[in-house]
């Protein structure tokens, strides 16, 4: 399998002045894994992550996401590398003054999709996440796992290569987190699509195979 | 009510520059107008001993623009007939040449007095009269009205522009978030800041609909039942329909200025 990810080398941190956060890191990440990245709070997980879709460039060592250096990547090149991306928050992120169904095909409308497309998707994955009757309220109006799922099914809407979740069951009760995990497993196993989940901690019941890499004194380490 | 309010906390603003901007543009037309007529009406007169052409003194100065020959020869016959022994024609030739001077631009009293000059140190002619003093005060009015209303256009497009700017920034808190997430999932510059220019031009239009609709109502309809005719001689000076053009195009520039100033402020941090 090819890698869909791969650092060598790699530091992180917010500024040239400031301490590293992850300190050259080496690792793999190929297409269809399914990947828990955990640590203590603080760790640098999310600041990871955020490399992963441009937020965030190299201090130092090389990040190849996709085929593209991440140190080099132009704006436009990002741009597009990120329409292959599903990617979910802690906090939904969802735009509230939208309905949920629009909020769902925000990629589709970012990827030119007409209207006719956008509606059949909307109700296709608003089907798939249990929201269908939804569709027409705003996120607010929903609970915190309601609008989470709408996260992932926004994530899920472009038949993404790469699913990145930043503490994606932070926020949510036990039944809500459960359903979370089983949306993630569906899209890595149906879809093929490679995930990256930072999390505190992995789930109990976990049905797929899945890698672990921790991150631990700014290095980041794979568990077996 | 809160989609109306947001609409309104910008066309007023909008409307205050454009007002502003009508109005300045108003005077300027008026001003030229009345800067013509000051010019029509001011005249130099001049004596000379040998007849002078419009060449001549357009050789002597370019801002000359037109001469008037005072004609003498029917008064002068009127004066021949109560003289005994004296012909009409002696007076001719002892009397100098009359012309008017007219002038292509409205100037001051100083670069009056440079033309009395040198029309002067031309040996055929022998007097200037310029009328200095009452050219004088007309100009000076004339400045002094362009600088009131200057000052006041002024102010009030600045207090406006700051009007706008504050809306910005609400506009900026509101949409942040939604720029924010549309750029994190690829979205490119125009697509994130669409809805915000979409909403933007439809009130520069709007603004600029209320502002020539106004200027227009006042020429088309109040001028007519007003019965001044100092106002009704100039009517058109008042609205012109090129102003809606002129209108449109520095809201469309305000707001694309402003709206831009959202997006950069919105650029992608840590969300």
């Amino acid at each position: 399998m090819a890698n869909i990810i791969s650092a060598s080398h790699l530091t992180l941190g917010y500024s040239n002045n400031d301490a590293d956060i992850i300190k050259n890191a080496n690792f793999k990440i190929k297409k269809g894994d399914f990947v828990f990245i955990t640590g203590p709070s603080g760790s640098g997980k999310s600041t990871l992550l955020r490399s992963f879709y441009g937020q965030l460039k190299p201090k130092s060592g090389n990040l190849l996401v996709g085929a593209q250096d991440m140190n080099k990547i132009s704006k436009k090149k990002l741009q597009e590398l990120r329409t292959y991306f599903g990617i979910i928050f802690q906090d939904y992120k969802l735009i509230n003054e939208w309905s949920v169904a629009k909020n769902v095909v925000l990629p589709l409308i970012i990827a030119g999709y007409n209207a006719d497309v956008q509606e059949t998707q909307a109700k296709r994955l608003l089907k798939h996440v249990k929201l269908s009757e939804h569709a027409d309220r705003l996120p607010l109006e929903l609970s915190g796992g309601e609008q989470q799922r709408i996260g992932v099914a926004r994530a899920l809407a472009k038949n993404p290569t790469l699913i990145l979740a930043d503490e994606p069951t932070g926020n949510l009760d036990e039944y809500s987190s459960n359903v979370i995990w089983d949306l993630m497993e569906n899209a890595n196993e149906q879809l093929d699509a490679t995930v990256v989940v930072v999390t505190h901690r992995i789930p109990n019941i976990f049905s797929i195979p899945y890698r672990h890499l921790i991150i631990e004194n700014k290095g980041i380490y794979e568990v077996h | 009510m809160k989609y109306i309010k947001e609409h309104i906390m910008f066309i007023f603003p909008m409307l205050a520059i454009l007002l502003g901007i009508e109005s300045f543009i108003v005077f300027d037309r008026m001003s030229a107008n009345y800067e013509q007529g000051l010019k029509e009406d001011y005249s130099m007169l001049v004596l000379a001993d040998t007849p002078v052409t419009l060449p001549e003194f357009k050789q002597l100065d370019r801002r000359i623009s037109s001469i008037d020959t005072i004609e003498k020869h029917s008064i002068v016959k009127e004066m021949a007939q109560g003289m005994n022994g004296i012909s009409a024609e002696d007076i001719m030739q002892s009397l100098p040449h009359f012309y008017t001077i007219h002038l292509g631009s409205f100037l001051d009293s100083q670069e009056i007095e440079q033309i009395k000059g040198v029309l002067l140190a031309s040996k055929a002619i022998k007097k200037v009269e310029t009328f200095g003093k009452s050219h004088n005060s007309s100009y000076n009015l004339f400045i002094f009205i362009r600088v009131v209303l200057w000052t006041f256009v002024g102010f009030m497009t600045f207090t406006s522009l700051f009007l706008v700017i504050k809306q910005m920034e609400i506009w900026q808190f509101a949409h942040k978030e939604r720029m924010q997430v549309m750029e994190i999932f690829g979205a490119s510059t125009m697509l994130r800041s669409g809805i915000l220019f979409k909403r933007a031009i439809i009130d520069a239009v709007i603004a600029t609909l209320l502002t020539s609709g106004l200027f227009a109502f006042l020429r088309f309809v109040w001028i007519k039942q007003s019965h001044i005719d100092l106002l009704m001689q100039r009517e058109a000076l008042l609205f012109a329909y090129k102003d809606i053009a002129i209108l449109g195009g520095i809201a469309m520039l305000i707001v694309v200025t402003a709206v831009m100033m959202v997006v950069i402020g919105s650029k992608e941090s840590k969300l």
